[in-house]
């Protein structure tokens, strides 16, 4: 692995775990979602931001109530919603077409989250999916535009080299 | 900025749970979680509410603190319990509300789950308590060691991760400045429609983003002109040692599980 690559992804990991825990004074009503999630658009632009993003979900998971529960979970999730994302965006072209498919693969994915949820809580399965997967969806279609604003000033694509 | 760190709360100490090695404790952790569902009667549950208990004293925490990680999640609990209170129609009827009933067994079921998610809580926060990032990412370092065969790079992503911990505060107090200097600036990000606050979201994220990068460009250099090389024959300034007391630990949780499976009926 490059230094460059490896020092990237260790500040995006450290920015997904700031950008959760100082901007709650962002949380819009009700739904708790993490505004950290829109980073997971960052695959978009380089496939090596994906150890970044992890790591990210995995520090973060440390420090959550449920600890090595949603340390798992929550890394399966991301894990597998990246891998079939760099399985689908190679064939399509359009930056913001790449973005929706993320911001559906990870919405689709949260039944791991809300399984997870079933396991320690015995919740109703498929409302726990609808919850999540809502609030995910919401943040993730939000990041969008975000995103995008952010790649025009900065060249995310080569910033790893 | 620092209170909002609450999670991840090492709490430095000198008990036994403390001393207990990383790697230990995340084992028995893991096992714990496997553990707790074995109990399914009044003795098993009784008993993991004593175990769970019987490590917070050892581990010399304040209760307060244990309480204070179960704030966030106390809606969930007490929803959890409601909610099989109300749709478990198992045993005989407890209370005739008129639009519905409540019977013995949901109510039993409520608390079941309720402890249930009581000990998993506690026993996980006593391991972030008691333990520091830090070493937990080393343990896992060292225990995800056989995944090198498969090609997985192990070391760098500890590296990251050892990286990743030492920023964080840094990049909270710059999310910080950043918010209060456009704030300084007339944006608004607490107040005004829902389109407005996410435009402030914008003005926040580029500065954020363009000084993080400047971060970690600058560490990539210095780590490469002093000729950084992970892995192989770099020794350690942290190092972890297993001993008597953690194999104990983790046999006692095993005893503690055969017990178990033979109590549940």
């Amino acid at each position: 692995m490059k230094m460059k690559t490896l020092t990237v992804n260790a500040i995006i990991a450290a920015l997904y775990v700031a950008v959760s825990l100082a901007i709650p004074a962002l949380a819009f009503g009700n739904l708790q979602f993490r505004i950290a999630e829109m980073f997971n658009h960052l695959i978009v632009f380089n496939k090596r931001y994906f150890f970044g993003i992890v790591a990210g979900v995995f520090i973060t998971n440390l420090f959550s109530p449920l600890g090595i529960y949603d340390l798992t979970f929550g890394v399966a999730h991301s894990v597998i919603s990246l891998g079939v994302v760099l399985l689908i965006i190679p064939r399509l072209k359009s930056e913001t077409h790449k973005m929706i498919v993320t911001a559906v693969v990870f919405t689709l994915t949260t039944f791991i989250i809300a399984y997870e949820l079933v396991l320690v809580y015995a919740l109703p399965f498929y409302l726990t999916w609808l919850t999540v997967g809502a609030g995910e969806l919401i943040v993730m279609l939000i990041g969008i535009p975000i995103i995008k604003a952010l790649g025009k000033r900065l060249n995310l694509a080569t910033l790893l080299n | 900025m620092l209170e909002k760190m609450i999670f991840g709360r090492y709490i430095p100490g000198d008990s036994i749970v403390h001393r207990i090695d990383a790697r230990a404790k995340l084992v028995f952790v893991f096992l714990f979680i496997a553990i707790v569902f074995l109990a399914n009667n009044w003795i098993t549950y009784g008993l993991l509410i004593a175990f769970t208990l019987t490590i917070v004293a050892v581990s010399g925490i304040r209760f307060y603190f244990i309480v204070s990680g179960l704030k966030p999640v106390l809606f969930l609990l007490v929803f959890t319990f409601l909610l099989h209170t109300f749709f478990t129609k198992e045993g005989t009827v407890l209370l005739d509300l008129g639009f519905t009933e409540i019977y013995t067994g949901g109510v039993i079921q409520g608390i079941f789950i309720a402890i249930r998610f009581f000990v998993l809580v506690v026993m996980t926060t006593i391991l972030t308590l008691t333990t520091t990032p830090i070493s937990i990412t080393d343990a896992l370092e060292l225990l995800l060691n056989p995944l090198k065969k498969i090609k997985l790079p192990v070391h760098e992503l500890a590296l990251m991760m050892s990286i990743s911990l030492r920023f964080i505060p840094t990049l909270m107090d710059e999310t910080d400045k950043i918010m209060k200097a456009q704030m300084a600036r007339g944006s608004d990000m607490t107040t005004g429609p829902f389109k407005e606050r996410m435009k402030a979201v914008v003005p926040l994220l580029i500065p954020l983003f363009v000084s993080a990068f400047k971060r970690a460009e600058d560490l990539a250099t210095a780590m490469e002109v002093r000729g950084y090389k992970g892995g192989e024959g770099r020794t350690r300034y942290r190092q972890l040692d297993w001993n008597l007391r953690d194999t104990v630990a983790i046999l006692l949780l095993v005893v503690f599980a055969v017990g178990l499976f033979l109590l549940r009926s």
